[in-house]
């Protein structure tokens, strides 16, 4: 096997994407590709509320993962992927709103998890309480992408006692709103995303800012972070893919007594052993990306999910191994370690999607259980 | 409850077995968890047709084949409404 045998993306960039520097911030990424209409591209028909097309998702994800950072990414990638869609079933601010991101002028952050609850959604306590044509929103969210860059929140809060699925509702939140607190996240791993913390103190709006409908929350949620976690699963497989064509590349120069390291069995055979994961990876995504962007399937991105976590921490382990010291430099694979384990963690842990999966796979018999 | 609508409940009641599917029939009693009922909303505007209105999305409606049969008929004569005036 070559060293090129992980191709380099062919796809392009527009040129202002392309004069950004590569530490550039994911505000800076959203509002250059809404300027040059890269972002209603990725859904099909430009229509968010069409879904997203996996291709033009997947060749600006690839593109964006090999020009700039993680948290920049990011970043992008949560508004696209789960925003823009949860707006497009809005009216009034929703849709003004909608019109203005596509657009590149304003980011819209999305905070769902809540203070105390993590991934337990049906446990949060962010209220929403209404009062005849306006109401008011208490709560915090913490860990939430693009927090401290964006100019409206979509806030998930209960409308509601009661773990019940029917007991949430989405609220957009102008960032600017009398009541709304943001700040940053204590961390340097994702610079570029904005990743902060959001309190919401009283906030009172009129009622128009219900994004879906009164109890709709979850429903859309489960809607849409399917798409997400389809995005996350196309990224990792180019975020693997870059890592290793990079560490072959080491390989092929590091010098080892008269020849290189790649010429080493052992090594290329661990090499070899990642590059199978990703292309494993590589393949259960594109066999299952229609059943999530077209139907919604929860149970495949599930499976997405999870197989993008344990992927990502695989091949970073390996490459970051093989690259030896040099794995430490800024921005090398040991940085990428940290950076990926989000892949496992953030939009709902392995443990958590692994659970839906077991949930609802014929395979599981639990329709045949008493 | 007519056929299309038990046909497609059905699948979302793992613990139904053999028994008939009746209008007391609790369905978390038969195995429907928040995950499923997501998923049989989806069913149900998709398969159906109807969508069913805010005021109906509570735990009330989701807690018999009953309740969530006189929802879905509720839905269906108001969209037959909307269309008919349209």
């Amino acid at each position: 096997m070559s060293v090129s045998a992980v191709r380099e993306p062919t796809t392009g960039a527009g040129s202002r994407l392309g004069a950004l520097p590569a530490d550039a911030s994911g505000a800076d990424l959203w509002r250059v590709l809404g300027a040059e209409n890269r972002l209603a591209g990725v859904y099909r028909g430009n229509d968010p509320r069409r879904g997203v097309d996996t291709a033009a998702l997947s060749a600006l994800l690839t593109d964006l993962d090999r020009r700039f950072g993680v948290g920049s990414t990011l970043a992008v990638t949560v508004p696209l992927a789960t925003c823009l869609p949860l707006l497009a079933a809005g009216t009034g601010p929703a849709a003004r709103t909608l019109a203005d991101s596509l657009d590149g002028r304003t980011v819209v952050a999305l905070a769902a998890t809540d203070e105390n609850s993590g991934c337990d959604l049906a446990g949060l306590d962010t209220s929403v309480s209404f009062d005849g044509e306006h109401l008011r929103l208490d709560g915090t969210k913490r860990w939430i992408t693009n927090a401290t860059t964006c100019g409206a929140v979509l806030v998930l809060a209960r409308h509601r006692p009661g773990p019940h699925f029917t007991n949430f509702t989405w609220v957009l939140v102008p960032a600017d709103a009398p009541g709304v607190r943001a700040e940053p996240a204590g961390t340097e791993l994702f610079d570029g995303s904005g990743t902060g913390h959001l309190t919401f103190d009283g906030v009172r709006l009129t009622r128009d800012h219900v994004v879906g409908g009164t109890g709709r929350g979850l429903t859309a949620f489960a809607a849409h972070i399917a798409t997400e976690r389809l995005a996350g699963a196309l990224w990792a497989g180019a975020l693997c893919e870059r890592v290793l064509r990079d560490t072959a590349r080491h390989l092929g120069r590091r010098g080892d007594g008269d020849g290189v390291l790649w010429e080493k069995e052992g090594i290329r055979q661990r090499w070899a052993g990642a590059l199978l994961r990703s292309r494993q990876h590589r393949a259960l995504t594109e066999s299952l990306a229609e059943a999530v962007a077209a139907r919604r399937d929860t149970s495949a991105a599930a499976l997405l999910k999870a197989s993008a976590g344990e992927t990502v921490a695989h091949v970073l382990d390996v490459c970051a191994h093989l690259q030896g010291a040099h794995g430490f430099r800024t921005g090398g694979p040991q940085q990428l370690r940290a950076q990926g384990a989000l892949f496992g963690i953030g939009g709902g842990t392995t443990e958590v999607v692994l659970g839906i999966v077991a949930e609802t796979a014929p395979e599981s018999g639990a329709e045949e259980r008493p | 409850m007519n056929q299309p609508f038990i046909d497609l409940l059905t699948p979302f009641l793992p613990h139904l077995g053999d028994r008939p599917l009746t209008e007391d029939s609790r369905l978390h009693d038969l195995g429907m968890n928040s995950m499923k009922a997501i998923d049989l909303l989806f069913a149900i505007e998709d398969g159906l047709g109807v969508s069913l209105p805010d005021e109906d999305l509570n735990d009330a409606t989701f807690a018999t084949a009953g309740s969530l049969w006189a929802a879905v008929q509720r839905a269906g004569a108001a969209e037959g409404d909307r269309r008919a005036a349209a």
